[in-house]
């Protein structure tokens, strides 16, 4: 080769493979305690779990109990979030995508969602605590889901945003161009092209709150019986999980590691297929 | 010119932003035939074309001033339907287009927004305006299929196809060949040849063989102003302008 400076090509080589060695270990780090969690979840916590997990109550120290409220209280309270949180993050992320750019509503929706997006979840607690515990008098699930809601709504206003952005604009402009108006192109074309990452967003937000402790401690509390009324304090498997490990007793130690495993299996498994909705649909 | 006049651009400007990018433009574009917008890049044939259904509108800081009448009324006045007017002026894009549901809901999709059409006569629209555009011998076995899922070439018919099925009037076609091979490309500029005998049609090429082939009259645009505008055969025999002459044999541009 002309011109070949071997000096140049050898320290380019070098650098290249020191650079390569030190990301190589930051995924081996990474990887390594990801997998080291796993493994303490699975080895703690599967042993724990049997049919009396799922089909008792939560029990005081020393007697047979399972994790029935905490989980259908776990559910309950999420789902309900979900329907609260996703309608309004969806609408606003639409706005912000869609119909905000002139003006200066959007980019004032924008930050501020993205400070509510890294808001500390125990203010988010303390707020519905000042909100509506204090002023009902009482802890309730409604109290619990709103707070779940409000942490889910930042998330799926900035992925349906995210997602709607990359709704490449020449489709609008074809939509458009067949004399549709602005919320047929939205509601027809352009939820249409991003609805596997809106699901996935919708999916990733339902993770997220599915673990949230802080935001239920001030909120919906906790609930050592069956109850599936909204409106009295309800039991959840985050804070069943913090309680039960805080205390001295073993068995609920044990429920505790159970429970953990529960919700990382959730999450776990809400991630795995919100990425393969997302690859099926990209894919195609 | 004896042909009607189907739309008249007078002293037409247009800005993005601080950018002057058509100055003074002047122009009709004749009933039922092909007009053929040429040029180097960035002299505004596109800019001109997207004013016509005043695309531009949906991006701020985009501004067109001065008229363009559409069968009497100025395309560009505030109180003009949006919406109405992209009915009566369809449009193809540089890359096709096709929307993220069924080939048959691709064309169905216009239509359903201005008629109220029953499900036996929408059929026969889907299937009159695929046979328009050449296409439906290939997908007619597959209508309930994705847009998306056909070859590059087929997709930009089924653009077309979608353009027509609403019935307009006038049809812009912003460089609808650019990004197809030969055969395919073959393929629309027949399709342009035909469908002039009902609409009016213009198109934004940078061949300048197609613009020969496929169009009736010809604008030369260079730096935002229309430099010459005429019969096609004229301006590519005999044009009157020296910088018309230098594009089309070459030696600029």
């Amino acid at each position: 080769m002309i011109g070949l400076d071997k000096k140049r090509y050898f320290r380019r080589r070098a650098i290249n493979a020191f650079n390569l060695t030190i990301s190589m270990m930051a995924v081996v780090f990474a990887l390594f305690f990801l997998t080291w969690i796993l493994w303490t979840l699975v080895s703690n916590g599967l042993s724990h779990l049997g049919t009396s997990t799922f089909t008792q109550m939560t029990a005081p120290p020393g007697s047979q109990g399972g994790l029935l409220n905490a989980i259908a209280g776990s559910l309950l309270m999420v789902f309900m979030a979900t329907i609260i949180g996703t309608p309004v993050g969806v609408l606003a992320g639409t706005y912000l995508a869609e119909f905000g750019r002139t003006g200066w509503l959007a980019p004032t929706t924008r930050f501020i969602n993205d400070i509510l997006l890294s808001a500390p979840s125990i203010v988010i607690g303390l707020f519905v605590y000042e909100l509506i515990v204090r002023r009902m008098g009482h802890f309730s699930g409604w109290a619990g889901a709103l707070a779940l809601a409000l942490i889910a709504l930042p998330v799926v206003v900035r992925t349906t945003e995210n997602m709607l952005q990359l709704v490449p604009n020449s489709l609008r402009e074809a939509a458009a161009a067949l004399g549709a108006p602005q919320w047929k192109v939205v509601v027809m074309v352009s939820y249409r092209a991003a609805r596997a990452g809106m699901l996935t967003g919708m999916l990733l937000a339902v993770a997220r709150i599915s673990g949230e402790t802080a935001p239920l401690l001030f909120t919906a509390l906790n609930n050592q019986f069956w109850s599936s009324d909204l409106n009295s304090p309800m039991s959840s498997l985050a804070v069943i999980i913090f309680q039960f490990a805080m205390s001295p007793y073993e068995d609920w130690h044990y429920l505790a590691w159970g429970g953990a495993l529960l919700i990382t299996l959730f999450v776990l498994g809400l991630n795995v297929l919100a990425r393969s909705i997302f690859r099926k649909n990209i894919g195609s | 010119m004896a042909v009607p006049e189907k739309i008249s651009v007078k002293d037409l400007n247009f800005y993005y932003g601080n950018f002057h990018a058509l100055k003074n433009i002047n122009l009709g574009i004749p009933d039922n035939h092909v007009t053929a917008f040429i040029g180097p890049s960035g002299c505004g044939k596109s800019t001109l074309l997207r004013t016509f259904n005043r695309m531009y509108q949906l991006y701020p800081k985009q501004v067109a001033k001065g008229e363009i009448i559409l069968d009497g009324e100025n395309v560009l006045d505030a109180k003009q339907d949006l919406n109405l007017l992209r009915a009566k002026v369809g449009m193809v894009f540089q890359k096709p287009t096709p929307f993220p549901m069924s080939i048959y809901d691709n064309i169905a999709f216009g239509i359903k927004l201005y008629e109220n059409i029953k499900k036996t006569d929408l059929n026969d629209r889907v299937e009159w305006a695929l046979r328009k555009a050449a296409l439906w011998n290939e997908v007619k076995d597959k209508l309930d299929q994705s847009g998306t899922s056909l070859s590059g070439g087929q997709q930009q018919r089924l653009c077309i196809a979608r353009g027509i099925a609403v019935k307009p009037e006038v049809l812009l076609l912003d460089e609808p060949c650019s990004a197809l091979d030969p055969i395919s490309t073959a393929r629309i500029e027949e399709l342009i040849h035909e469908l002039k005998s009902d609409y009016t049609i213009v198109i934004v090429t940078h061949n300048m063989q197609q613009a020969a082939r496929v169009s009736d009259y010809t604008a030369y645009m260079y730096l935002g102003e229309l430099i010459e505008f005429g019969a096609t055969d004229m301006m590519f025999t005999n044009p009157d302008r020296k910088e018309t002459e230098d594009y089309i044999t070459g030696k600029f541009g």
